[in-house]
């Protein structure tokens, strides 16, 4: 191979990223990375929602491309070299609510636009916006209906996810609200948190199970692997008398409501986040603006928080969630640019 | 023992080096992304904390042991200075200064009972790994602090050289050569190396090992805490998560710079710098892995597959060395 | 009575005897039968993976990759059934396997190049869980056969669960294997001194591949354990086995320099580390404490150790004049 081809070829390859850079980009030219947090089952539908969204919007990527371990280094080192890859825009769920901060301010400098998904991160940032579950207001309302279904009275035990997960204390604050308008007829008995791996979260809910199965009147799983967890064991066991709302739509779960073993399950949207996430992404380098009047939401991380939408399920609709999710996407899509952009 | 002056040419590093080199030209003119300033910067961020966690297990497998507390030792120094920083409001200088101090003393508890339980550090620092751990996300409650001041973030963001180098890979050049003119010139460095090497005969003339190996583990405990303050820095906020569960994933690096760069497991021998060019090398590598797009999931496998080739070749200089000192 | 005393299972044995009467008397819960079942359910699975390193340690090296031999055979198992709709007894004969191709990777490389095994073993962590990542993609398989959840998930009378059977078989081959069989004590005069071992004229290759096979297959016996109890094959499965892999068989007194290991002991290690868990639940003690608990455990055990071999030297020496 000849070195001077090499070189002559590079500098081709430099003359043609200046022009396309210069050129105003296009919608081909959008090359969106969705970066998850580290490997998870709730982020998988990201992958599809990304190629479906190059399909229908033209884009010129949109790739699920996730660090190897649940790390914040590791997370930023794989946003570093993605931006070496050629990704001009990053939609990514935060490692950390504050440290992921620091990596999409320098993305932001490279001008390349980037924004929270799925979890929001701190503000001040430069993320253009924070497009995830309302994570609070889910565990809020998967409490009440769990209360509901426990008659209003009893004890409730929580199981949640990672610590540092910038959702857990929300989620955690949010049942605690719940249960206090409630009146004094339900009590948090335990939280147990810090289980999103399958078997230590295996160990810990059946030695409390063990211990306080039979005091115990519901259950509100906030995180994805508490849930299977918890779903399972109350399978397991049999029992139909301890109230169970779980979240997401892991096949067990959906599994055990069908069976009558777990009330029902808070359903977030990760298919729609990757899919309207990557079409917003390519707006925004099109040289769109958010709205000085959007209607963005706020939560306790930020003020530019826009809602995927979050479903209650239990044994009537199990089987007809995937339909009710897609309408809340497309409804969020058809008035998007109408709300949020001016381009 | 006579200090042999290596033929700079036959050494581990020599060898390292024409890699290092090898491999920047391969990804320079396969890959677009590589020769860009934001990704060497990126690089020179990496590895320079990569090199920091490489020398503090180094100076550990110089007594023959190993030190898997790296990570939990690491993050648990940068959280207490993140609650000095953040909670005490002690000035960044002082609060520096209490960290490594932190840092060694966590080192010093290693070296101390590994030395007097005589049981290989391995099980020692495999206790205090989940102890350190253990109490730092007790006493954090895994908050993170996220609000330190601003001088002390910035310096991770700096950028020097035309905006192509961070800092931090400064500060760990100097700790080579801070590190290699301890063990070359130094009395007590001569010693250190002296009781790693053949701890029998290092007692017989009047060192005492057991003061050594605790040096050596103390030694480790602050240059971890250095590590912890660089990632501090870096990513802006002391997080507990930020070294992986129990800061295991120090552990790969730790080991793969030391022993690409020719550091024997067996304790007794040292190359600052071939640690230096080991953690390149594989920041170099784990960075072109990403480029070259093997896809994420595999890059651990591929990190595996390197550590494995390179004890191996390790392995093979060693016995082909050893053939040539024979013949001659 | 006195021989009895010396064992390393007869004072452990006690502390968790007394330790269960006093838990049980703050915490009647405590021996409810379902606790118990979940008790039993936790030992079932460690001690598996306790014995897969005690062996290792017997030789006097270590194995850092039990946990990902363990979670690269339970996706593989799991994987092969939903993917290739391979029957139960195939894929677990396929996942068996693998597990013996492992150790057996592991074993060869580190006599072969006499690397140290914990090199060799970190390298090996790295690529199986590599593997196990790069076939999965982070994604659990879910499609388990009804009789591998049915066993484990059933009980066989009382609180005693089906899983424990293997288990229990395990622990009595290795008490065989290390107290009964020629091939044990090679194991264990490899472990007190390898040159002494190699006189005898038994190759030490031999015993080292052997020892990892062993290992590699109780290791991924573990996994597929893992897969009944969790009724999925998800990728993190061994992820937390490093640290009670180690904890058990030291707290029975397995020596890390190699040469002496109890079985009885180590099982009841893990039945310790297994209470120790439980009441920290129960008692809803934050489960941070766990992790702090085992470490101290293991220093304390260390300590211990560490004290015996001294009071046996000093007698030692009062009775022979060498």
């Amino acid at each position: 191979m000849g070195g001077k081809m090499k070189i002559i070829s590079s500098l081709l390859i430099t003359f043609f990223v200046i022009m396309s850079t210069s050129v105003k980009a296009d919608s081909s030219g959008t090359k969106v990375a969705l970066v998850p947090g580290g490997p998870h089952p709730y982020f998988a539908a990201w992958e599809q929602a990304g190629l479906d969204a190059v399909k229908d919007f033209g884009l010129g990527k949109a790739d699920y491309r996730v660090p190897a371990e649940w790390d914040l280094s590791q997370q930023t080192e794989l946003i570093e070299s993605l931006v070496g890859q050629g990704y001009n825009a990053v939609l990514v769920f935060p490692g950390d609510a504050v440290g992921t901060n620091k990596i999409l301010g320098e993305l932001d400098d490279a001008g390349i636009p980037t924004a929270a998904l799925a979890g929001c991160v701190e503000q001040p940032t430069q993320a253009k916006f924070c497009f995830g579950t309302d994570t609070g207001h889910s565990a809020y309302l998967g409490t009440k209906e769990l209360i509901k279904a426990m008659g209003g009275k009893g004890k409730i035990a929580h199981f949640t996810g990672f610590l540092v997960d910038p959702n857990t204390t929300l989620r955690i604050n949010a049942v605690e609200q719940a249960v206090a308008e409630a009146g004094g007829g339900v009590e948090i008995i335990q939280v147990i948190a810090d289980i999103d791996a399958y078997e230590p979260a295996d160990e810990k809910i059946n030695a409390f199970m063990a211990a306080q199965g039979a005091e115990v009147d519901g259950i509100v799983t906030t995180a994805w692997v508490p849930a299977v967890v918890a779903a399972q064991a109350l399978t397991n066991m049999g029992d139909k008398r301890i109230k169970m709302v779980g979240i997401d739509h892991d096949e067990v779960v959906l599994k055990a409501i069908k069976d009558g073993f777990v009330h029902g399950t808070m359903l977030q949207n990760p298919y729609g986040q990757g899919y309207i996430g990557s079409y917003v992404m390519d707006k925004v380098r099109q040289g769109c603006e958010f709205k000085s009047d959007a209607p963005w939401k706020s939560t306790a991380q930020t003020d530019q928080f826009i809602d995927s939408g979050t479903v209650f399920v239990d044994i009537s609709d199990v089987d007809t969630y995937v339909m009710a999710m897609r309408g809340i996407s497309l409804e969020i899509l058809e008035t998007f640019d109408s709300t949020y952009l001016s381009c | 023992m006579k200090t042999k002056i290596p033929d700079f040419v036959k050494t581990n590093q020599f060898g390292l080096l024409l890699l290092v080199i090898v491999f920047i030209l391969l990804f320079t003119f396969t890959t677009d992304g590589f020769s860009s300033r934001f990704n060497i910067y990126a690089l020179s961020r990496v590895v320079a904390i990569d090199i920091m966690i490489g020398l503090a297990m180094m100076v550990v497998i110089l007594t023959g042991g190993l030190n898997l507390s790296l990570g939990a030792l690491g993050v648990s120094a940068a959280m207490f200075g993140g609650w000095c920083m953040e909670s005490m409001g002690i000035p960044i200088s002082i609060s520096i200064v209490l960290i490594l101090l932190f840092g060694s003393f966590l080192g010093w508890i290693n070296g101390y009972v590994t030395v007097k339980t005589g049981v290989h550090s391995f099980i020692v620092t495999l206790a205090t790994m989940s102890i350190y751990f253990g109490f730092m996300t007790l006493l954090t409650e895994a908050e993170a602090f996220r609000k330190l001041p601003e001088t002390f973030t910035d310096f991770g963001s700096m950028k020097l050289f035309n905006k192509y180098i961070s800092p931090l890979l400064l500060l760990s050049i100097f700790t080579c050569f801070v590190l290699f003119y301890l063990f070359k010139f130094t009395d007590i460095g001569r010693k250190l190396i002296a009781a790693g090497a053949n701890p029998d005969a290092a007692e017989l003339s009047g060192i005492s090992v057991n003061r050594m190996f605790i040096y050596c583990h103390m030694l480790s405990g602050f240059l971890a805490a250095v590590a912890g303050i660089m990632l501090t820095s870096r990513i802006g906020a002391a997080i507990p998560s930020m070294a992986g569960h129990l800061g295991f994933d120090w552990l790969l690096p730790a080991f793969l710079a030391p022993v690409i760069g020719g550091t024997l497991l067996s304790g007794g021998k040292v190359t600052v710098f071939g640690t230096m060019l080991g953690a390149v090398l594989v920041t170099l590598i784990n960075n072109g892995l990403y480029l070259i797009d093997v896809g994420e999931f595999w890059v651990r496998f591929f990190l595996g597959l390197i550590l494995l080739f390179a004890v191996l070749l390790d392995r093979a200089r060693e016995y082909f060395t050893s053939k040539n000192s024979i013949v001659s | 009575m006195n021989n009895l005393l010396k064992k390393d299972w007869f004072g452990l044995g006690l502390v968790i005897i007394l330790g269960s009467i006093l838990i049980s008397f703050f915490k009647p819960a405590f021996i409810s039968p379902f606790n118990l079942y979940v008790l039993m359910l936790s030992v079932s699975l460690m001690l598996v993976v306790a014995m897969s390193q005690m062996i290792i340690i017997a030789i006097g090296q270590m194995n850092l990759s039990v946990g990902a031999i363990g979670g690269l055979v339970a996706i593989s198992f799991t994987g092969l059934m939903e993917v290739y709709d391979v029957s139960v007894l195939p894929a677990m004969f396929i996942g068996l396997g693998i597990g013996i191709v492992c150790g057996f990777i592991n074993g060869y490389i580190t006599v072969k190049t006499g690397i140290s095994a914990f090199i060799i073993t970190l390298a090996t962590l790295y690529i199986f869980k590599g593997m196990n990542l790069g076939i999965t993609e982070a994604q659990p398989f879910y499609e388990i056969p009804e009789s591998v959840k049915y066993f484990g998930n059933a009980k066989i009378f009382g609180p005693i669960p089906y899983l424990i059977i293997i288990p229990v078989i395990i622990t009595f081959l290795m008490w065989v294997l290390m107290n009964r069989t020629s091939l044990g004590r090679y194991m264990l005069a490899y472990g007190n001194n390898v040159q002494s071992s190699e006189l005898i004229g038994i190759s030490s290759t031999k015993i080292v591949v052997y020892a990892h096979i062993i290992s590699g297959l109780l290791a991924a016996i573990g996994g597929m354990l893992v897969v009944c109890r969790l009724q999925l094959g998800t990728p993190n499965i061994g992820d937390s086995w490093l640290l009670p892999s180690f904890a058990a068989p030291v707290i029975g007194g397995a020596i890390l320099a190699g040469g002496k290991v109890d079985v009885i002991a180590t099982a009841f290690g893990v039945i310790l580390v297994a209470i120790i868990s439980q009441t920290l639940v129960i008692f809803k003690i934050d489960p941070f404490f766990v992790q702090i608990f085992l470490g101290f455990m293991i220093l304390i055990a260390v300590f211990i150790n560490r004290y015996r071999e001294y009071r046996e030297d000093r007698r030692n020496k009062v009775f022979s004049n060498e």
